[in-house]
């Protein structure tokens, strides 16, 4: 295993967190197929075995909550771990942990809700809250782009999704926050999440109620037919519900965040993005979900035995699949190290791929392209109000804790 | 006559989702490395293959009209 031995395997070190891209880069260039011993699990970090593992679900089961009776990682109070078994049973009832066929059947009902042509309709609702929050940012002569901008958006959106009313937006938002503790590593992040959890179906079980008599054109109605047609459980749409502010929040957050600090990082492609941000706002949005992916991780379990390239990956192993690493792969990509928004055919994972492929991808990718295009246009001398930038302690997403910017 | 169409997936995009191969068994396949191709764009209705290509997360699919060449989706 040459260099990994002599290096501090582990995902969780500060250096790690702060900068991933060094690390998994020096796996995938050594071990590409890589067993860590700290967390018994293994660790894929070249592109086209990312992609082939993802291809091939048979082999790699996305139930991961419900086949592994293993502890969290990294550990939590001992105390907390009745809320751990809490936490996996609400997770295992998520659509997308899942493997065929239930899943297809279950992807089935959401799927036409997020597909390309049915996002678009999204777009002027999201560019008016965009102008909104810009608006007050403006207001201001500053901004946390993490706390003014980028968290209040997706929530603004889901909400509306769900049909949440506007006076109960805060609350959505405030147990939102909580949820985010689902890929943290304190100890004690089981409290929060278990409370979000638990606020969210108690919030979120008369409006189901409700949907089933009157239907409506939101998400929570789709997921109560899927409950009239025997696909769903109650629990299950309850769970899929918080399920779509959960994955689509963190996520969308990361995308705006990371992406906004690559543009600062880089002026010379915030240049080429100001002289037409309308035109490069496509490109632009592919690039920061290739260069700095709001998902840095996700977990299977094999289902069987499986050699990948000489290494023996026996049933029920845990493994990670690594799309920060994938992402920079030299092999798909030239000068993978490069923030370059002309990359094009850009065929980045930061949506995974396969079967499980991000069902808000077209969502996250139209927030991504007005944000962007928005911050373009109104605030061209943006830049850092601060060189004091830190990540949160996740083996799963790539998150700022904050990114304090002004454009004067 | 019905009207025939000439169907391409884009293997630059296609994320190998399945959703086409589930709607349209018979003219969309997976191959070797799981992206879908448009092995037989007579093996369906063109309203399944539209909805197919409607339902592809990625808008890999191209379907034309073969006489005309007239773009239906996207």
């Amino acid at each position: 295993m040459m260099g990994t031995r002599t290096m501090n395997d582990d995902m969780f070190t500060p250096d790690v967190i702060a900068d991933p891209y060094t690390y998994y880069g020096q796996l995938r260039e050594e071990d590409p197929i890589h067993w860590n011993e700290k967390y018994q699990l293994w660790v894929v970090t070249s592109y086209d075995d990312v992609v082939w593992l993802t291809r091939h679900h048979e082999l790699f089961s996305s139930a991961v909550f419900k086949n592994d009776p293993r502890p969290a990682y990294p550990d939590i109070n001992e105390s907390d771990l009745g809320l751990y078994e809490y936490v996996r049973q609400y997770q295992a009832d998520q659509f997308i942990q899942h493997d065929r066929p239930d899943h297809l059947e279950m992807r089935k009902v959401v799927h036409g809700y997020f597909t390309p042509k049915s996002t678009e309709v999204w777009r002027p609702f999201v560019q008016s809250a965009i102008n909104d929050l810009l608006d007050e940012a403006e207001a201001r002569g500053h901004m946390d782009v993490m706390r003014d901008f980028a968290t209040p958006l997706p929530v603004l959106v889901i909400a509306q999704m769900m049909g949440v009313p506007r006076q109960d937006r805060p609350y959505v938002r405030h147990l939102a926050e909580k949820l985010l503790n689902i890929g943290r590593g304190e100890p004690d992040r089981m409290k929060p999440l278990t409370e979000g959890m638990q606020g969210m179906i108690d919030y979120v079980s008369p409006l189901v109620d409700e949907r089933l008599v009157n239907p409506g054109d939101d998400f929570i109605s789709v997921l109560a037919q899927g409950e009239k047609a025997g696909v769903f459980t109650r629990h299950q749409v309850l769970v899929n519900t918080s399920l779509l502010l959960l994955a689509g929040h963190e996520t969308t957050i990361n995308l705006l965040c990371n992406g906004t600090l690559a543009f600062i990082r880089h002026p010379e492609q915030w240049n080429v993005l100001k002289q037409d941000p309308a035109g490069w706002a496509v490109r632009a949005t592919e690039e920061c979900l290739r260069y700095d992916a709001p998902v840095k991780s996700i977990q299977r379990i094999a289902s069987e035995d499986v050699d990948i390239r000489g290494k023996l990956l026996r049933q029920n192993d845990r493994i990670r699949w690594f799309i920060s690493s994938a992402n920079r792969d030299p092999k798909p990509f030239a000068g993978p190290d490069s923030f370059d928004i002309s990359r094009h055919p850009n065929p980045h994972v930061a949506f995974g791929s396969g079967i499980h492929h991000c069902l808000g991808a077209s969502l996250a990718r139209l927030e991504g392209q007005e944000a962007f295009k928005a911050l373009a246009e109104r605030f061209p001398a943006l830049h850092l109000a601060t060189e004091e930038l830190a990540y949160q302690p996740s083996i799963t997403f790539r998150s700022l804790k904050s990114l304090p910017v002004t454009w004067n | 006559m019905a009207r025939t169409v000439r169907v391409t997936v884009d293997h630059n995009v296609c994320v190998g989702n399945a959703m086409c191969e589930t709607i349209a068994p018979k003219v969309f396949v997976l191959n070797a490395n799981r992206q879908s191709e448009a092995v037989d764009p007579a093996g369906d209705t063109v309203e399944k293959i539209l909805d197919a290509a409607e339902n592809c997360p990625v808008s890999a699919i191209i379907v034309e009209d073969a006489e005309t060449g007239e773009r239906l989706f996207p």
